[in-house]
């Protein structure tokens, strides 16, 4: 069996976003960046799924520039993944999903896997597609938002988290599958393991290579800071608790009038 | 444009809020969602209709069915927009970095699919109806690759976060997984949603569903308040849009106030429960 794991490296959750002025795109030159949180419980699914047995390869595929490597070094590689797939177009920084989905579905149907695997959103655009166009363009089934995964012998059960519960679905494979919070627990990779990875294939290929054109539909017209000004906040005297309880009820339901 | 349902009622609940007219696409293969059906279901109706913008709610099924429309149609697709304005080109607000700043998008594309965040915009009623035209989406005879097999209600929380109008979260300060009651305790007597910050969902005390932050649920509702949470930036990201924010923490310092339009520095497990009854008085 063959998997593919659809990674993406991100500012990491703490960073700070001040724009002065609003701006076409944003200075990332200073962040610390990371895996996305929601591709980790992509490459542990994958990699569960080949400590469990069997002929399983695992290729992590990405697109971004030169210093996406060391996260595809330490956070994939090392925790198990067998080698990876880096699509260095400098078109596709900053792209809209369709277009990762399209540079992305060339190396998938050019290698050919049996399932594909990735986070529910990326936690920097937080546009939460890529799974979904994905299958589409590749014509497999798909399961978004999976919390739960039983693989049979050419197809599936998920289970999918929707309002208030839970989805289970069948599929039959190959599959696209988006990975959430809660499906598994991912291991952080050892020092020798991060020394070992350096020797795993790493692969560079532009659209160019791939035969691709990337389709830009989305503008971006600008970026800026949150437009909700805050005022200061009303400190309520907490000397007395019952009080101050009552107080804050009082300024809820009769100033901010939300109770 | 309806996909399975009742077309009446829903042309009623259409009109209310300003639809002249809604197209319905019934049959036995649409009862239930389906992505592969309800997205060429989606993708005929704007073929033949040709729509500026296809609006749906960013919803579990929103987001599964917006980018398989999108992509049927090889159009533009935006998630969780918050405003939308056409002025001879359409721009679509939309958070990004879970509300640390917000984007302004266009599209080149004819058609876009666009999603809309829960509670992000007003609900005007305007008195009217919609007229029915029924619409065949040619998905009689469609397979799907995935199916639903059954579906299974969680349990606990009965109002969704990403929709309630109040949220209450609780955090570290709550101590143990014993004490969460107080958080859903004030949750359900404000007819609110009970959240919680990442911490106490790694530490396994309440789970994932409940989570609010960047990796969590971004929420917007009329009133968050906040219990025994310091406001980590990856908290604030997801909930700072909300419109009232209550602070209740014991540390005066905590990033929280800063954000807060009201604020209490004081042990939660003091005001909570105070709060709690104050709130069933004005209720009754």
């Amino acid at each position: 069996m063959k998997i593919a794991v659809c990674v993406k490296q991100v500012p990491d959750s703490e960073t700070r976003i001040n724009l002065a002025a609003p701006a076409a795109q944003l200075d990332e030159s200073g962040f610390t960046r990371v895996l996305n949180p929601y591709d980790a419980y992509a490459v542990e699914e994958a990699i569960k799924i080949k400590e469990a047995g069997g002929e399983v390869e695992v290729t992590a595929i990405t697109a971004g520039p030169a210093a996406v490597k060391e996260t595809l070094k330490k956070d994939c590689l090392a925790v198990g993944c067998d080698k990876a797939v880096i699509i260095t177009d400098p078109e596709l920084i900053g792209a809209d999903e369709m277009a990762l989905a399209t540079a992305m579905a060339a190396v998938i149907k050019r290698d050919g896997y049996d399932l594909v695997l990735t986070g529910i959103k990326a936690i920097d655009n937080d546009s939460g597609q890529l799974g979904v166009l994905l299958a589409e363009q590749l014509d497999m089934a798909h399961v978004s938002t999976v919390t739960k995964l039983d693989l049979g012998d050419g197809n599936l059960t998920a289970e999918r988290e929707i309002e208030g519960g839970k989805e289970i679905v069948e599929a039959s494979l190959p599959a696209v599958l988006t990975c959430q919070k809660g499906l598994n627990e991912p291991r952080l990779p050892s020092l020798p393991n991060i020394m070992k990875a350096g020797m795993k294939p790493m692969e560079e290929v532009s659209c160019a290579d791939l035969g691709i054109e990337v389709p830009a539909s989305l503008v971006t017209v600008k970026l800026y800071s949150p437009p909700h000004a805050r005022g200061e906040c009303k400190l309520i005297d907490a000397e007395d608790p019952a009080a101050a309880a009552r107080e804050l009820a009082r300024l809820l339901n009769e100033e901010a009038k939300v109770i | 444009m309806l996909v399975g349902g009742d077309a009446n009622a829903a042309a009623a609940e259409a009109g209310k809020y300003g639809a002249d007219k809604l197209f319905a696409a019934g049959g036995d293969e649409l009862a239930v969602y389906n992505s592969e059906l309800y997205g060429t279901a989606l993708a005929a109706f704007c073929r033949a209709q040709s729509p500026d913008v296809l609006l749906m709610g960013s919803t579990a099924m929103g987001k599964d069915l917006g980018p398989k429309t999108a992509a049927k149609l090889g159009c533009a697709c935006v998630s969780d927009a918050v405003g939308l304005k056409f002025d001879g080109a359409w721009e679509v607000r939309r958070p990004v970095f879970a509300g640390k700043c917000f984007t302004d998008v266009t599209w080149s594309t004819a058609t876009a699919v666009v999603g809309i965040r829960p509670n992000a915009f007003v609900m005007a009623e305007k008195a009217g109806s919609a007229t029915v035209e029924n619409f065949d989406a040619g998905t009689a005879g469609v397979t799907s690759k995935a199916v639903v097999k059954s579906v299974a209600a969680s349990s606990g929380g009965t109002v969704e976060l990403t929709e309630a109008e109040i949220v209450v979260s609780g955090g570290r300060g709550i101590k143990g997984p014993e004490n969460y009651e107080l958080i859903e305790k004030l949750a359900a007597s404000l007819g609110a949603a009970a959240g919680a910050s990442r911490a106490i969902v790694d530490a396994g005390w309440v789970e994932y569903s409940h989570q609010v932050g960047q990796t969590g649920k971004t929420v917007g509702p009329n009133l968050y308040i906040a219990c025994g949470i310091s406001g980590a930036i990856q908290h604030l990201a997801g909930m700072s849009s909300s419109k009232c924010i209550v602070a209740i923490n014991k540390d005066a310092a905590a990033p929280i106030f800063k954000v807060a339009d009201y604020g209490v520095v004081a042990d939660l497990f003091d005001i909570v429960p105070a709060l709690t009854d104050e709130v069933g008085k004005i209720r009754s």
